[in-house]
């Protein structure tokens, strides 16, 4: 009898795993066209993301391109070792969190009082021009945007100086002045991304109810307060998400504009990770050492992220997963 | 587990391996029957045209058409197929070849510094050795033996070279600003200084304003002015003997000098102040827009697309080149490259074996003749070039050299006086005076005496080593430190690895 049972109740499950799984079939056969529209994304990520972190064992190496990755020398932790013992690698580490806190304190907030901004002009056609005006910008490559400044505040008859010779004061040397660099980074940075940085924000406030402005208008509520408890409000989700992916990106301050930026006088606030992989690493050769320290950063990044979502899901938002 | 794993994975590939070199000492050692059957192979179809791959460098966006190509089968009795990389990224391209084994069988580098970086994979028998082959072709034979020397590795040769002028480095100046201040061109460098001033403050465009400097430089200390005006003043190039012992250049109280020059000349206002975050490109602007009088370091020969801007800008501007400028001491020196921006190299993964390194060596050979090499510099007669009084001009539709001919150009062997192809044809007095100039350059010339030399800690770490010199030499001409706090940077370099870098060049030298 009780073997009886035995086999029926294992013969259920098996019963109800070949339904699940004929069900599974339907369900994939149903979605069938969703598949293969996610097919090249999912190999996009398969091929450039994922299988490159195989790449990440070379940091443990003495990688010799000849040798490829499967003949190199093992070493252990060794490039980690080099990079925590570089003499400079305290004040890069700081250079980039400096520039990392300026993205996020200063240029964060101001594409969503851009988009705030915008959303408050009525008629659209002015509203367009100042967008497409915002936008330009972000279609100059750093190389121009770096030029055009150049040109702007060098001392050899940039427009900038000639103004403050023009008033009485003295020539600054913008480019070569550590203590300017900061503030040219983050001024590019606002010139050339805020523009851009309004799209998503926009859209969100474009999906708002626009009863609830009609209702607070009807209680009263001026410009001020209609953004205040219902612009606000409706995007703070995607502020929250945008905030997240800011922070995952953490180190990545943009390679090429700062590289661009940097020289011999104001390498001691200016050198970032990026730039130190690119003269540490590889104009020599060194990719076992340029592959640790991207991984350093990688891990700074995902530990952030993982942090700062724990965070948002605690104060009751959604995350990014 | 993971240990277990890996150490058969560590066995597997060592009988690989095993394998792979057994196979390549039965093709190389043993003549018997495959060799004889490539004999017998090679008699019955020695007609056929050798099959060569080669990788190189472009240089410019699009990849030539086989124009230049088809001609050059025809002359050489090849079947060529030319694989162009951008040379922006061409390092990248270099390394993941190199990793999946997939270099050709002609395999270009892109300048010096690529070089040292495969001097390693040299040294481990990763490419064919052809200094023994030499001897066998007449015209690879050519072949300066004091650049080849530049290029050996461990004594040994494995390249054939690009060649390129050993001296190009001097002044371009504004020849009508001279002349209206009744300046001659500098003799010495304190001569140098005065025409710098006298740019600045005299005038010398006439307009009434003071809107112009004497030098116009840029963030570079060895392609800009720094490093050619190092060598005026007697400074080595790059290292130097010093009691018996190589030392870098930094050391010696010439470098000095030079530093305290550029300092005095930025102080007074007579060059560019922010040189030191100037591009070339900007530095160039300067000069072409007619505010800067002399262009220093670099080469002599831009003064053909100098002069082309600037009269756009100025058209009665009149420019020439000068180079001779003495030191402090009444000395003429001047400071040389190794005699080659590029080499080849022919990977053993790709070559079998010594017969078939032979047949490409004879390309080489061939590419070496007049005919051939002025058809890959210069491009076809008549089409891309035309010769006038036995030298090659060529033709005034830039764009289509560039398209059709650039990417051969630059990887032709040797140089005019080895492979025979024709001189410029020059029409401008400045050009034609730079010429005579990179002569004289080479008779007074100072060899950097490491070129030959190998240190491991250089290939390691010296380019990033080299940065605290260069920011210093910077912060130095800024006046922000001043000697001793450059020879606090000084110590630093040799502190962090410099020190290593002077003794193992020392054991080198010695040997």
């Amino acid at each position: 009898m009780q073997e009886v049972t035995a086999q029926a109740s294992t013969a259920q499950p098996v019963l109800e795993a070949s339904r699940n799984k004929n069900e599974v079939k339907k369900r994939i056969w149903r979605n069938r066209w969703l598949y293969v529209m996610i097919a090249p994304g999912l190999l996009y990520f398969i091929i450039f993301k994922y299988l490159p972190m195989y790449g990440l064992i070379i940091s443990f190496q003495d990688y010799k391109p000849y040798n490829g990755i499967m003949g190199s020398n093992w070493v252990g932790m060794k490039h980690f070792n080099r990079l925590f013992t570089e003499p400079d690698f305290l004040n890069i580490l700081k250079n980039t969190i400096v520039l990392f806190g300026l993205n996020i304190f200063i240029y964060f907030p101001i594409p969503i009082i851009l988009a705030l901004m915008l959303n408050e002009l009525r008629g659209n056609f002015f509203k367009r021009i100042f967008q497409s005006l915002l936008y330009i910008p972000h279609f100059m490559s750093w190389v121009i945007v770096v030029s055009i400044s150049f040109v702007m505040v060098t001392m050899d008859g940039g427009i900038i100086n000639d103004l403050l010779v023009f008033f009485g004061f003295e020539k600054i040397n913008f480019l070569l002045n550590p203590s300017w660099f900061r503030p040219m980074y983050i001024i590019q940075v606002i010139w050339r991304e805020a523009g851009w940085g309004t799209i998503i924000y926009l859209a969100s406030i474009a999906a708002i109810d626009p009863g609830l402005y009609e209702a607070a208008r009807m209680d009263g509520a001026g410009r001020l307060r209609q953004i205040w408890h219902i612009t606000i409000p409706a995007i703070r989700g995607v502020i929250i998400t945008l905030f997240i992916l800011k922070i995952g990106s953490v180190l990545d301050l943009g390679f090429e504009h700062v590289y661009l930026l940097l020289n011999s006088m104001n390498r001691e606030v200016a050198e970032i990770i990026d730039t130190y992989v690119y003269t540490a690493g590889l104009r020599q050769g060194q990719f076992s050492y340029s592959t640790a320290i991207g991984f350093f950063k990688s891990v700074i990044g995902l530990i952030l992220v993982m942090t700062v979502n724990k965070i948002s899901k605690k104060m009751g938002e959604e995350g990014v997963y | 587990m993971k240990k277990k794993s890996f150490s058969i994975m560590l066995a597997v590939l060592l009988t690989l391996s095993v394998m792979l070199t057994a196979c390549g000492g039965n093709g190389k050692a043993a003549p018997t029957a495959p060799a004889t059957g490539g004999d017998t192979a090679k008699g019955a179809e020695s007609d056929a045209p050798t099959e060569i791959k080669i990788m190189l460098p472009l240089n410019t966006s699009e990849t030539p058409p086989d124009t230049i190509k088809n001609e050059l089968e025809k002359l050489t009795n090849t079947k060529l197929t030319y694989q162009f990389f951008p040379a922006d990224t061409y390092e990248e391209k270099l390394n993941s070849s190199f990793a999946t084994g997939s270099l050709p069988q002609v395999t270009y580098l892109k300048n010096q510094t690529t070089f040292i970086q495969m001097k390693d994979a040299i040294k481990d028998g990763q490419f064919w050795e052809i200094g023994p082959y030499l001897s066998e072709f007449p015209n690879l034979s050519k072949l300066k033996p004091e650049i080849l020397n530049n290029t050996k590795v461990e004594g040994k040769l494995y390249s054939l070279y690009i060649g390129r002028p050993l001296a190009r480095q001097g002044i371009i100046y504004r020849k009508d600003w001279a002349d209206k201040l009744n300046l001659a061109a500098p003799a010495n460098v304190d001569e140098l200084f005065e025409m710098a001033k006298a740019f600045t403050e005299q005038d010398p465009d006439g307009n009434n304003v003071k809107d112009t400097i004497g030098v116009v430089d840029r963030n570079e200390l060895i392609y800009g002015a720094f490093k050619t005006v190092s060598s005026w003043f007697g400074t080595p190039n790059g290292w130097g003997e010093k009691d018996g012992q190589l030392q870098p250049e930094f050391t010696f109280p010439q470098y000095i000098d030079t530093m305290d020059f550029f300092k005095k000349l930025r102080d007074a206002g007579y060059m560019n102040q922010d040189f030191a975050a100037t591009s070339k490109t900007d530095a160039v602007k300067m000069f072409t827009s007619g505010k800067a009088g002399l262009y220093i370091g670099g080469s002599m020969q831009d003064i053909d697309s100098l002069h082309k801007d600037l009269i756009k800008n100025v058209p009665d501007a009149v420019v020439d080149t000068h180079s001779m400028v003495a030191g402090p001491d009444g000395k003429f020196a001047q400071w040389m490259i190794p005699g080659y921006n590029n080499v080849v190299l022919f990977p053993k993964s790709a070559i079998k074996d010594e017969a078939e390194l032979k047949k490409i060596l004879a390309f080489f050979d061939k590419m070496m003749t007049p005919e051939v090499s002025n058809l890959m510099f210069w491009g076809i007669e008549g089409v891309h070039y035309t010769v006038e009084d036995g030298k090659a001009k060529p033709t005034e539709d830039k764009e289509l050299i560039e398209r059709e001919v650039k990417g051969y150009k630059d990887s032709v062997i040797g140089e005019s006086e080895t492979n025979g192809m024709y001189e410029p044809y020059n029409t401008l007095p400045g050009r034609i005076h730079a010429e005579e100039l990179l002569l004289e350059n080479v008779k007074v010339g100072v060899p950097d005496p490491t070129a030959p030399l190998d240190s491991a800690t250089y290939t390691e770490k010296g380019v990033e080593l080299q940065q605290i010199i260069t920011d210093a030499t910077y912060k130095y001409m800024y006046g922000q430190i001043d000697k001793a706090g450059f020879e606090k940077e000084v110590e630093n370099w040799k502190k962090r690895g410099g020190d290593k870098i002077i003794e193992e060049y020392n054991a080198a030298y010695k040997k």
